[in-house]
């Protein structure tokens, strides 16, 4: 079943605009001005925009450290997300997180833990505290295929599973962590079987096709929300750039990463909404144009905002302290 | 022995092919380590002469830390690679409750030697889950060694020695050094474990600094001594067990004590010194002992918020000035 033309319209638009933004971080990493690692979304923005539209803002997201584009589009002001990165005073955190800490509990985007698999076991807590006080929301843990080594992802389906707690897995299946091929650290020919041995609904997915995403994970919240449980969901898709901005990932052949650009997300919806649902050439040019103005726009607000006030790093340890401690 | 000018990452990947030459027991494993040489590049090249000595596992760092607790049970001496100390939370039980108390459930009968290599410390901008200082997290764990070169010279000669050491020892390295050139030997040698090293000598006050303050510390000894203030400066190298007795010597003489780290300040490094000379040599002081340190809270991200919770030289250039003036 495809998705609506208006729909499949706001995700191409969406996904743009990951592209667009990361391209933009990507350049603004690689020439220095910002700081730390930058680990950008390129070529799985299928994945990343399909999910979040699949799920209430109420729900609790938790994105994973390639999580720009899921940050842009939990509905937080997208420029105080950019500002973050860019480590200022003005980001969503004060610029204490920086790209990989994007958290913004006002739209329930429950931020990433530095420490792969962490967020797995937190949102046994989130998805509890649903169930406990009787509303529908869902945890949503967007994860890597070499995240799912971590002890914890098994802790965390374990009891999922047993206690039939609303948690959905988004295994995003870009082939690599860092410069590992997923066959060859784990037995399983798809990651979603690994779900098999908790008695966990999984499925694979074409992870650049948007609407088999957002199918797929409206299923999955769907059952969750009904009380039935966890999902596991692998989401199969590639990461254009290195492990971060300016990785020259040697270790992975060129014809493959041709090969998946061939496959491009983004191309693939464009071709969908002129061929299939029949939308002028122009719809899409002056959403591609807007786009560009709104990360540029997003991009000056960035470079002429301030520095955090050093005092700034001394808040927020514990309540009810002052600055020092 | 043939010096040259290498890098603190090239000095221990140096290490690491000397002792894999030497010993067929050891080995490396971690994330990364193998194909693609780790991920600051210091394992590289092993792979290549050892494929079936070199192991990329997954994000899996129990069983990292587990597997080679029991593979040195058996006699192996595994070279582990944390990607960063951080990550540590994860493996906490396999190297605490287990590694570092298996000699001692075996009535002496059985040895862990082992050795985790664990990038440290701040100043690279990654923020609080890949900056922390982890040394006080172990120091409280007896069983375990902890070393902690400052320079490239020191990193080859400990690590090769840790390797060779009997027992668990966590190698901490500071993010900061890999590119930071020194002179190292080209053939193999051993630098001392449990053994501080005297940086510099003085007579006024004395700063014991680890890792990243140590170059501080000299910088702030430059300036002192343009003062007049005459500053012995002490690296102890082997956290813990601790070589005391030169900490102590070292403040009976000077009667004055800076101790400098990175980390916060609640019960870090410096609050044990601190504690040793208080209890060993306190009839010798003849100023209170000050610490300085990283502010007690999390490492945040933004350079300008990161170098205001870090000490600077001028920091450890005050402490000197304010025990000196006491
Ligand atoms: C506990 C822990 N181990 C290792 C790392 C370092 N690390 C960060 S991302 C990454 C690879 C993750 O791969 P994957 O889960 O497939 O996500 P991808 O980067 O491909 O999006 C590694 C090893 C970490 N942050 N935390
Ligand atoms: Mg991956």
């Amino acid at each position: 079943m495809a998705l609506l033309k208006e729909r499949l319209l706001d995700l191409y638009y969406k996904m743009v605009l990951i592209r667009e933004f990361e391209e933009v971080m990507d350049i603004y990493a690689k020439n220095g001005t910002i700081p730390g690692f930058v680990h950008l979304g390129i070529g799985q923005e299928a994945s990343q925009a399909g999910i979040v539209d699949a799920l209430k803002e109420t729900d609790y997201k938790y994105p994973d450290h390639r999580g720009h584009g899921v940050s842009i589009l939990c509905g937080t002001d997208r420029k105080l997300v950019m500002a973050e990165i860019f480590g200022k005073g003005t980001g969503i955190n004060g610029g204490r997180g920086g790209s990989m800490h994007i958290n913004d509990i006002k739209v329930r985007n429950m931020g990433f833990n530095g420490i792969q698999g962490s967020t797995t076991v937190t949102a046994l807590g989130t998805a509890f505290a649903s169930v406990y006080k009787g509303n529908k929301d869902v945890s949503v843990i967007f994860m890597g295929d070499g995240t799912l080594g971590e002890g914890a992802c098994h802790e965390s389906i374990n009891m999922a599973a047993t206690w039939k707690l609303p948690v959905l897995y988004c295994v995003i299946n870009n082939q690599y962590a860092i410069s590992t091929h997923y066959r060859e650290s784990h037995p399983q020919k798809q990651l979603a079987t690994w779900a098999d041995g908790y008695g966990v609904p999984n499925e694979v997915v074409d992870g650049n096709d948007v609407e088999a995403v957002v199918e797929a994970t409206e299923r999955a919240v769907e059952r969750a929300r009904n009380g039935d449980g966890p999902t596991l969901i692998e989401y199969m898709t590639y990461r254009w750039q290195g492990h971060f901005a300016g990785d020259p990932a040697a270790y992975r052949p060129d014809e493959e990463l041709q090969e998946w650009k061939n496959k491009c997300p983004v191309k693939r919806t464009k071709a969908r909404l002129l061929d299939v649902h029949g939308f002028p050439e122009k719809i899409l040019s002056d959403i591609e144009k807007k786009v560009v103005d709104e990360v540029q726009s997003m991009l000056k607000f960035c470079l002429e905002s301030p520095e955090p006030d050093t005092k700034e790093a001394l808040k927020h340890v514990y309540a009810g302290f002052g600055e020092e401690i | 022995m043939s010096m040259r000018k290498i890098s603190f990452g090239k000095a221990i990947n140096e290490a690491l092919h000397q002792e894999m030459e030497r010993d067929d027991s050891v080995f490396i494993i971690g994330e990364d380590v193998a194909k693609m040489g780790g991920d600051f590049g210091v394992t590289r090249g092993i792979w290549q002469k050892w494929p079936d000595r070199a192991k990329d596992t997954a994000l899996s760092e129990s069983a990292i830390i587990g597997l080679a607790s029991g593979a040195a049970v058996c006699g192996l001496r595994p070279v582990a690679e944390l990607m960063f100390a951080d990550f540590i939370g994860v493996a906490f039980d396999q190297l605490v409750n287990n590694a570092a108390k298996l000699r001692y459930m075996f009535n002496g009968e059985v040895s862990c030697p082992m050795v985790v290599r664990a990038p440290t410390g701040s100043g690279i901008r990654t923020a609080y889950h890949h900056s922390q200082s982890v040394e006080p997290w172990f120091m409280n764990v007896p069983g375990l060694v902890i070393v902690a070169p400052s320079t490239p010279y020191e990193a080859k000669g400990l690590l090769i020695a840790s390797i060779r050491n009997e027992d668990p020892v966590i190698f901490l390295e500071h993010k900061s050094f890999y590119s930071i050139k020194g002179d190292v030997p080209e053939e193999s040698y051993e630098v001392e474990l449990f053994k501080a090293e005297v940086k510099r000598e003085g007579r006024d006050v004395t700063i014991v600094a680890t890792m990243s303050m140590v170059a501080l510390a000299e910088k702030a000894a430059e300036k002192l001594a343009e003062e007049g203030i005459s500053v012995e400066i002490i690296d102890p190298r082997t956290l813990f067990p601790l070589d005391k007795d030169t900490i102590n010597r070292s403040v009976a003489k000077t009667g004055r004590l800076v101790i400098a780290q990175e980390g916060p300040k609640v019960m870090g490094f410096g609050a044990e010194i601190a504690a040793m000379v208080v209890e060993d040599v306190f009839e010798y002081l003849k100023a209170p002992v000050k610490r300085v340190t990283t502010m007690d809270v999390p490492i945040p991200f933004s350079p300008v918020l990161e170098d205001y919770v870090v000490p600077t030289d001028v920091d450890i250039t005050e402490a000197c000035k304010a025990v000196v003036e006491f």
